[in-house]
């Protein structure tokens, strides 16, 4: 079990954990910021935060690291692909 | 992220989790979910205030919450396959039972967010940050509820032990799904919770 | 075999394809559907410029929901290859076909009855066609249940090689979820959820020809791969 737990994949947890805390916390102070742009800016940070903690699940969680590669970039796109739309629809249409 | 790579697995051999046909079904719905998503960011550019009006009434502790509840499941599910490929049925079968009772929290702290909202008088149909909200997490939460089924299905093969390859392909397919139910809460968790 | 039977009913299916593209489509132009936000008036013009366009198509439209009935056999005759006896999920999933050609014929013939007298009362052609739209776009439950019956089969078939490649069993679970949002449309008249909606409506349509064309053209390889002697298994 101590094994199992010392393992690359609890670190990679805690980071996942972390990061969650991290972005919650961004969404409580972002309103507070004072530069104009800061609530903007936090929350395209917070997107790209998710497509980090995506792929972290992706490569790790579901193996895909060790996946044939075409499945592998098709996971990859789609996290590039929806942090993208996102962040482009909210960026553009709100600014 | 490659330089601490420890774990005893062949790194040469790519290896498919579960089976190719299963993965057509999770980039699929991951595809139509990412879809939702851009549909969302699009209305809310419509009527931003609205938006950011109802989100303030939504409670980002439970969002967090259930972000935490779903990361560790699935910490615990990749834990249990591990174990399961070592041949420690009884060490597998009690770590995705946890991963289950992650499951069940994320599912209590939903079912007491729902009710909260009903009881506040606010549905489906008060407004479209609420017709997203409703419809994105109702459709996660079916999710959830499948891979609930799922789990259930490893805890018995894990707990009997990997007898032929087919047992394996489930355990790793099944897992795979619950990690993307994770995945794609985490996408959730800032779009309906956070975003500014 | 049977073979040249099941062909001639696997190729119904492309017929279908066109009459229905042809009469509900081109004809009586309900794609991209009318908004369900209009009122009477509105709703009653449509009837009135189109009334032809409309009656032909709807022709078609029945005609062509009736060609859906050889297809689904052949699913089902495959699926019954896949499971012996007694062939549950065959009967299942033609019970859900069944159903399906059920909501197409109806509505079809609601939208005839309004391009009937199109001179009537705008409120009860109005009344018509949102019962046609409902019917048509929301009864989600007769696909899902097919949709997962032949799901379940594929996945559990035991052949080697199996009659249909395993990915298309998961393709059928994909579309099974899918379509499930269409239920959803009895709350919104405007927006993705409504009827005439990206994703109540636009989305189930793609997938719909998604599902459509795959499943046409496994079956095409199952049958020819069926062997050419002997009896069902």
């Amino acid at each position: 079990m101590s094994q199992l737990l010392r393992s690359y994949t609890t670190v990679v947890w805690v980071v996942l954990v972390l990061l969650t805390g991290f972005s919650w916390w961004l969404g409580h102070s972002s309103a507070s910021i004072q530069y104009s742009k800061g609530p903007q800016l936090a929350t395209v940070f917070m997107f790209l935060v998710a497509l980090f903690k995506v792929r972290l699940v992706g490569l790790n969680f579901m193996e895909l690291k060790h996946a044939p590669l075409p499945l592998r970039l098709l996971f990859e796109l789609w996290g590039a692909g929806v942090c993208i739309a996102i962040v482009c629809l909210y960026w553009f249409n709100a600014a | 992220m490659n330089a601490r790579v420890i774990e005893a697995k062949p790194v040469s051999t790519r290896h498919i989790p579960g089976e190719l046909g299963l993965w057509i079904f999770v980039l699929g719905d991951m595809l139509v979910f990412g879809l939702f998503f851009s549909v969302f960011v699009f209305y809310r550019a419509q009527n931003p205030e609205l938006f950011m009006q109802s989100q303030a009434t939504l409670n980002s502790n439970y969002g967090a919450l259930n972000t935490i509840f779903l990361l560790t499941s699935s910490w615990l599910v990749v834990l249990g396959i591990n174990a399961a490929r070592k041949n420690l049925n009884g060490l597998a079968f009690k770590l995705l039972l946890l991963a289950m009772l992650c499951g069940a929290g994320f599912i209590s702290v939903k079912v007491i967010e729902y009710s909260e909202k009903i009881h506040a008088g606010i549905g489906l149909t008060t407004n479209d940050f609420y017709m997203f909200y409703f419809i994105l997490t109702g459709l996660h939460f079916f999710h959830v509820l499948i891979g609930m089924v799922a789990l259930a299905v490893l805890c018995v093969i894990a707990r009997r032990g990997i007898s032929k390859p087919s047992d394996l392909a489930i355990l790793e397919g099944g897992a795979s799904y619950w990690h993307m139910v994770d995945v794609l809460w985490i996408v959730l968790f800032p779009l309906l919770y956070l975003m500014k | 075999m049977n073979k040249r039977s099941q062909l001639i009913c696997l190729w119904a299916a492309p017929l279908m394809g066109v009459m229905v593209t042809i009469g509900w489509w081109l004809l009586a132009k309900f794609v991209p559907p009318p908004l369900p936000s209009s009122g009477a008036a509105e709703i009653a013009e449509l009837f009135r410029q189109n009334t032809n366009g409309i009656r032909v198509g709807m022709i078609l439209l029945v005609a062509g929901a009736g060609l859906f009935a050889p297809f689904i056999a052949v699913i089902s005759a495959q699926i019954q290859r896949i499971e012996g006896s007694p062939p549950v999920l065959a009967y299942t999933q033609l019970l859900g076909g069944a159903m399906s050609i059920a909501i197409i014929l109806i509505p079809a013939m609601l939208w005839t009855t309004a391009a009937f007298r199109p001179e009537r009362n705008p409120e009860l052609i109005l009344l018509l066609n949102d019962a046609s739209w409902l019917i048509i776009a929301m009864t989600f439950s007769p696909a899902v249940i097919q949709n997962v019956a032949i799901g379940l089969a594929i996945l559990g078939d035991k052949n080697q090689p199996p009659i249909f490649p395993r990915w298309v069993g998961y393709l059928n679970f994909w579309v099974a979820f899918l379509l499930l949002p269409a239920g959803l449309m009895t709350f919104f008249k405007t927006g993705p959820f409504a009827w005439n909606g990206l994703l109540a409506f636009w989305m189930p349509l793609v997938v719909f020809a998604i599902w459509f064309n795959v499943m046409f053209i496994t079956l095409l390889k199952a049958i020819k791969r069926q062997p050419d002697v002997g009896v069902l298994r």
